[in-house]
């Protein structure tokens, strides 16, 4: 797998809280991200979304710093999602977190104005300091 | 005395969603985690669990074989498949092998602790979805006289299922008998035994034997999913 890491932030932790938004169509997945988000006592969940349409919705609604958003979802995709997030609440930064192990898909979700990409396999390594880079307006991407 | 749960899945983020699920419940505790079949049957075997809460599509060793190998090994521990398929063949797959719960991953948070729960007092549980099939599938043979009987497989044994597996995700023979702690020469006979009951010729087909009949999974692309095409 070729790894290339557009910010490295484990030396720069904000101790800011973190409004973060987990969007994700698999409850059991949302339930884990959480978990390990939990492992910051300065970041809150203020709410899930289990497809794009709802995402976008709370998005708008909630307006949190950061997305946490899956690609692969019923009704709308992450990659719709999130264009739309960006350009209606340009403050919220967002992180993909996928299964899709693929450069080409950081490519266009980072054409698509996220800040952050993790692959699924990799987020118990890497989803703490992704959310920690993407919520100080930091690139990263693991892919 | 708390029961002791095992969580096999080869995602960590599903195993903490599982694992922060089943914590909720007073009086279990999860003893161990493991992310594919072989691992899981390894570690049943160190910690004795109660109960082994196991994915289906797993790599090495999916959790319909684990079952199997779990049940062989201790036949009072309960497992609970995990599954993102309703497939007939899979819910019958995991049956056989011994599995007392079925529950589809979408259903997970609502159904898992469910299921734990029935498995604790004896009884099966089937997701809400699965339970209507099993029930329908029962009705049907019993309209037609018991008579409707489910297209056969080839008999394959659990250790040409764990070959199969492995040859299917891509590994060698010499990777296969390392994997197995087999001879090379042992594993070339398995694969080609393998090939002479099922008749085919070419890993190719293999493989595409093994993702037909559930023994390794693959991703199906929805309609909404970016990669399926041009970003959406």
């Amino acid at each position: 797998m070729n790894s290339s890491r557009l910010g490295d932030v484990r030396d720069n932790k904000k101790s800011m809280p973190v409004r973060i938004l987990v969007v994700d169509d698999h409850p059991v997945v949302r339930h884990g991200i959480r978990t390990l988000l939990g492992r910051h006592a300065d970041w809150e969940v203020v709410d899930e979304a289990e497809d794009g349409v709802e995402a976008v919705e709370k998005a708008d609604r909630l307006r949190p710093d950061v997305v946490v958003l899956d690609l692969s979802m019923p009704r709308m995709n992450g990659l719709e999602a999130c264009r739309l997030i960006r350009k209606n609440v340009p403050e919220s930064e967002i992180l993909i977190v996928t299964q899709h192990n693929s450069p080409q898909m950081m490519r266009e979700a980072f054409k698509a104005n996220a800040k952050g990409y993790v692959v699924k396999s990799d987020a118990g390594r890497d989803l703490v300091d992704a959310v920690d880079a993407v919520s100080q307006h930091k690139f990263f991407g693991h892919a | 005395m708390k029961l002791r749960i095992l969580i096999a899945d080869d995602h960590e983020l599903v195993r903490r969603g599982l694992a922060a699920l089943l914590l909720s419940h007073e009086g279990w505790e999860v003893c161990g985690d493991a992310k594919d079949g072989r691992e899981a049957v390894d570690k049943a075997r160190q910690l004795k669990p109660d109960v082994v809460i196991l994915d289906v599509g797993m790599p090495n060793l999916n959790g319909l074989a684990a079952t199997r190998q779990l049940m062989q090994h201790d036949p009072n521990v309960k497992v609970i498949v995990l599954t993102i398929t309703d497939s007939d063949q899979v819910i019958r797959e995991a049956l056989d092998a011994g599995a007392r719960g079925f529950v589809l991953k979408s259903d997970a948070a609502r159904d898992l602790v469910t299921a734990v729960e029935a498995v604790q007092r004896n009884r099966m549980f089937f997701t809400p979805r699965v339970n209507d099939m099993v029930l329908a599938g029962f009705l049907d043979r019993r309209e037609n006289g018991g008579t409707t009987e489910s297209p056969k497989l080839p008999k394959l044994t659990p250790r040409e299922r764990e070959v199969i597996q492995l040859l299917a995700e891509g590994k060698s023979s010499k990777e296969v008998a390392s994997l197995l702690n087999l001879s090379t020469k042992t594993a070339e006979t398995h694969r080609s035994n393998i090939m002479r009951k099922l008749g085919i010729h070419s890993i190719r087909d293999l493989v595409v034997y093994a993702v037909k009949n559930d023994i390794i999974q693959v991703q199906v692309p929805s309609r909404t999913d970016p990669a399926q095409g041009p970003a959406a």
